[in-house]
């Protein structure tokens, strides 16, 4: 038994020798991609309701919304930070405003220097939100001034 | 009586595949006292799930503290999370949990056998159990769309639903795999090169392996029948899909890899009477409970017990998260079965007891 395995070993190593490799050669031959591939996340403008719940459940932070002093809110996300995990899809209220594609997503470059850019970008739009929000509680807060010595009289 | 040296291997040494220290007492080549030191890798991610991340995003924190067995950190993490917000899940998102855990015994397994394997130097047993170990990677990228790192356990149930053709797809290849499986026993069993590094070596008998709490594949091998799967049944039906326990009496690191490749035939079978009976059912449990109270939950990981255990204090954020990883119970004994081999057989030794350090440290 132990003699013809040994042997057995020894012919099939030999014979590996003839055979063609099992592996892909990569950047020519395209690796196994199944078809429900947790890709990059697409977004819809048009369908969004601005509701925010995807960058709410986001594990890593890798969405976020900036807001202008009119109100209009425009959406950011970062592919290097994204884990792609599903869960902004999961949560979003109005199917199609956020969605998963199957294809890859590119790789980050050391040019774009994308971590820097990210965690500015990400401080800006939390300051824009919150100047938003300050700029509309005091036009409330004016036209409550405005209104009441019209009410007194 | 020769002389003593001390020789030291790692944090990195070329054998080892994480960072671990370990201080060998040596005299004539064989070993007569080692110690070890294993928290090299101290990431914090207990304290992260405990201030920054909300409850239901941790799962996918705890699912990055192992790469091997991702799977089933974050799935006991979402049954923790399950105890404290006091829901049931689905029936089907019990199922699709066990076949995810089963198909990641099945790469990690192979992953620790081709390692062996490769540290008792022999190359081409590596190269050839990573080549089979190939379909059960497709297989995870196919079910949960990634290949590790996989997300697949929330709280509350599972995130993506097994398609028919994916279940056909792996039933398909578990039948090409049991031939290679069958040969691979053939291999560990026989070859009489691998059994001069595994026969023998790194041997703890069965009462050393109860007094030091020994846990996964190396108590199953001292004969020790401790497993979880055989344990509990309220939280995964692992009885209804088939599991049986596997044990061995010798205790050495052949008897560690024979116990790997059975159950790997235990898992084949699990993983066949789950496609063949998945219930129908929904996926997710909805609440908008927050966490309360306290829970502990332990689940059979590849290299042994997992534990963890969660304290709600009725906010979005937990107020503790304590993981205990199955290596770490795996310490005191792999230090007390090095002594009394030779220093040449160490590297096959600490490739057997398949230790995940970065599980343990965090």
């Amino acid at each position: 038994m132990k003699k013809s395995s040994k042997m057995k070993t020894f012919f099939k190593t030999l014979g590996n020798l003839f055979k063609k490799p099992v592996t892909t050669k990569y950047p020519f031959e395209q690796t196994y991609i199944p078809d429900d591939y947790r890709g990059m996340i697409g977004f819809d403008e048009k369908l969004c309701i601005w509701c925010r719940r995807c960058e709410m459940v986001c594990p890593p932070g890798a969405i976020v919304f900036s807001q202008d002093m009119e109100g209009k809110q425009t959406y950011h996300f970062n592919r290097a930070v994204c884990i792609y995990c599903t869960e902004c899809v999961r949560a979003c209220p109005k199917e199609g405003a956020i969605y998963q594609t199957a294809e890859p997503a590119k790789y980050a470059l050391k040019e774009e220097n994308i971590n820097k850019v990210w965690n500015s970008l990400f401080e800006e739009a939390l300051k824009s939100r919150a100047a938003y929000a300050f700029k509309k509680k005091r036009l409330a807060a004016d036209k409550i001034a405005i209104k009441k010595p019209g009410d007194e009289k | 009586m020769g002389k003593q040296y001390e020789i030291p291997m790692g944090a990195q040494h070329i054998s080892l595949l994480e960072p671990l220290h370990f201080k060998f007492t040596t005299e004539n080549e064989k070993i007569i006292d080692a110690t070890a030191n294993v928290f090299y890798v101290h990431r914090g991610i207990e304290q992260a799930c405990c201030s920054k991340f909300k409850f239901r995003q941790v799962s996918f924190v705890v699912g990055r503290v192992c790469g091997l067995c991702s799977i089933s950190h974050s799935t006991a993490y979402s049954q923790v999370a399950e105890k404290l917000v006091k829901i049931e899940i689905p029936r089907r998102a019990k199922y699709l949990r066990m076949l995810v855990i089963e198909l990641d015994r099945i790469h990690s397994h192979l992953l620790c056998l081709s390692h062996v394997a490769e540290n008792s130097g022999f190359e081409a047993l590596f190269m050839k159990t990573m080549q089979y170990r190939e379909f059960s990677m497709e297989l995870l990228e196919a079910v949960c769309g990634n290949r590790i790192q996989y997300d697949f356990s929330i709280v509350g149930g599972v995130a993506r639903d097994l398609k028919p053709q994916v279940g056909q797809l792996i039933l398909e290849r578990l039948k090409k795999f049991k031939s290679q499986l069958d040969e691979l026993v053939d291999i560990y069993q026989n070859n009489w090169t691998l059994s001069l590094k595994n026969k023998r070596a790194g041997a703890i008998n069965r009462e050393d392996a109860i007094r030091l709490n020994v846990a996964g594949p190396f108590a199953r091998a001292a004969g020790l029948a401790v497993d979880v799967r055989n344990e509990t049944e309220d939280l995964l039906p692992w009885k209804e899909v088939g599991f049986e326990i596997v044990t061995d009496s010798a205790g050495d690191v052949h008897a560690r890899n024979m116990v790997r490749l059975h159950e790997l035939f235990v898992s084949i079978r699990i993983i066949e009477n789950i496609i063949n009976g998945l219930p129908e059912s929904a996926l997710v449990t909805e609440t908008k409970a927050f966490p309360d109270g306290e829970a502990a939950v332990r689940l059979e990981a590849p290299r042994g017990e997992l534990f963890y255990y969660a304290k709600g204090n009725k906010t979005q954020i937990l107020e503790r998260l304590k993981i205990k990883a199955p290596t770490f119970s795996n310490v005191a004994a792999m230090v007390e079965a090095f002594k009394g081999n030779e220093y040449g057989s160490i590297p096959a030794i600490v490739a057997s007891y398949d230790p995940c350090l970065s599980c343990t440290s965090r």
